[in-house]
């Protein structure tokens, strides 16, 4: 049925691609949760810090945005373990390693926090000032308005940015591939093309996975939509 | 809460993720296949000359070793990052990367050679370069020699982040030349896409840029590790093992090794 190199086991290439495949998953999942939370700490960071952590957040999304994100994975893999290894020790936690894996997780959620905290600002100064200051008449401390009014009422604006990034930074783990120390989709692709020399064959197959993934997660995206938007009037 | 949960979990599966078992040493090598040397095969693992020679050091050794893929043009700041204890991955011992790292005895030679379309004219003097393309794997030996010699004959170097992707351009007829080992490329020729080409003959030789044979790349502190492996080399040779090896993947003659005495 199948040619022999996409079989799963020894002769075959399927069950590499697959193991690929996950751990592209878990580069994109990882990354794109830590960025949430970077996201988060940047848009609260510009919109009610200090002169200090504006500065500071404005600096973050300028230069990570500017800066290839190629680059910066080069940068980290090759060059910051050494610097991180040394805060490690310096915390007294001994050497840290960082792996292909962990290089590709920390510089895409750097990349993907700057990126989302852009998209978190817009989606929470679209909401109405006026259920602010009413919530705030309330009583409310800033946690209780935040958790209650601001990320229910700022999450369906948000979606829609968000979903972009979760499917740029699906494609953005194949960057990673550059190290060739990372099992990612990608290098098992390459892998497997350059051992049979199917080039096309494989690179079509791994672009159906890369398909698969992001059809999978626009259908639950959609899903998510409807409900955060659940009591809003749809438009026409 | 929700968030909090899945935070965690990610920070399980990362420290899951870093704890995987390591070797007592960890020897880094091309991630692109070079065959017949190292390659990654459909079952995930390993093989070719040059990993059955290291499994065979490693015995002799008494070391558990284990190999790792890495981006050649990154393995030199990959070795000095500590991301693995040696390059075991037909580097050549030239001057440039002596400044940088050191290195074992040798352990294999061969020559780099000329690579053409069959049935051309198989001259290269450096004068026959004019306009024409040479590929070349980028960050290797090879690719500094053409640099050296060709280029300012007039010739367009075109680097690849790996000698299969060379040589499948040379097979297309996207260059000309290309400058490269000559038993990765007796192997290139052995394959469907190998027909398109022929071996012209070997450069001539120039041991600075080309250096003499290759070695196991270490870090400059490591003096225990090379004496060690020097020692594993030298009783491996003795044993004969270098002839059976070579018997093995039908490189008799093609390679010089350590001598059996």
């Amino acid at each position: 049925m199948f040619p022999e190199i996409l079989e799963f086991g020894r002769k075959g290439f399927a069950d590499e691609l697959l193991r690929g495949a996950a751990i592209t998953l878990l580069i994109a999942v990882s990354s794109f949760i830590i960025g949430l939370v970077l996201g988060h700490i940047g848009a609260i960071a510009k919109l009610y810090g200090g002169p200090v952590s504006r500065g500071i957040a404005a600096i973050y999304t300028t230069v990570i945005r500017a800066v290839p994100e190629l680059v910066l994975i080069l940068l980290l893999f090759f060059a910051g373990t050494r610097g991180i290894s040394a805060l490690g020790e310096a915390v007294g936690y001994g050497p840290i390693d960082i792996n292909g894996v962990l290089a590709a997780i920390l510089v895409l959620a750097f990349v993907q926090g700057a990126y989302s905290t852009e998209v978190i600002r817009g989606a929470i100064q679209a909401i109405p000032v006026g259920q602010l200051e009413a919530a705030r008449a309330f009583g409310m401390s800033p946690l209780q308005v935040f958790r209650r009014i601001v990320l229910p009422a700022m999450l369906p604006n948000a979606i829609p940015g968000l979903a972009n990034l979760w499917m740029v930074v699906i494609k953005d783990t194949a960057l990673v591939s550059v190290t060739g120390a990372t099992f990612e989709l990608f290098t098992a692709t390459k892998i497997a093309a350059g051992f049979t020399k199917r080039y096309f064959l494989f690179y079509f197959i791994s672009a159906c996975i890369y398909l698969a993934m992001t059809l999978v997660s626009n259908f639950f995206i959609q899903k998510l939509e409807r409900r955060l938007r659940r009591g809003q009037q749809e438009l026409g | 809460m929700k968030k909090f949960r899945s935070l965690l979990l990610a920070a399980a599966t990362l420290a899951a993720v870093n704890t995987i078992a390591k070797a007592d040493l960890v020897f880094g090598t091309d991630a692109a296949p070079y065959p017949p040397f190292t390659t990654q095969n459909a079952a995930g693992e390993w093989e070719g000359w040059e990993y059955e020679l290291m499994v065979a050091i490693c015995a002799e050794m008494n070391e558990k070793c284990t190999m790792v893929p890495i981006a050649w043009d990154g393995i030199i700041p990959a070795l000095l990052e500590k991301k693995f204890d040696g390059i075991f991955g037909s580097m050549a011992m030239n001057d440039e990367r002596k400044k940088q790292i050191m290195f074992s005895d040798m352990y294999y030679d061969s020559m780099t050679v000329m690579m053409g379309p069959k049935g051309a004219d198989k001259n290269f003097t450096p004068e026959t370069f004019k306009g024409k393309t040479i590929g070349v794997q980028a960050s290797t030996s090879n690719a500094n020699y053409a640099e050296k010699y060709y280029v300012p004959a007039g010739a367009a170097l075109k680097a690849y982040k790996g000698q299969d992707e060379a040589n499948a351009d040379m097979a297309a007829g996207r260059v000309d030349y290309l400058v490269a080992d000559g038993i990765s490329q007796m192997s290139f020729l052995a394959t469907a896409d190998g027909g398109c080409c022929e071996i012209y003959g070997p450069v001539p030789h120039d041991a600075a840029v080309l250096g003499n044979g290759v070695g196991v790349g270490l870090r400059m502190e490591d003096t225990a590790l090379r004496d060690k492996l020097n020692a594993a080399f030298k009783s491996f040779a003795a044993k004969g093992g270098f002839e059976t090896l070579n018997a093995k993947y039908k490189l008799e003659g093609l390679m010089a090794v350590p001598p059996k005495g």
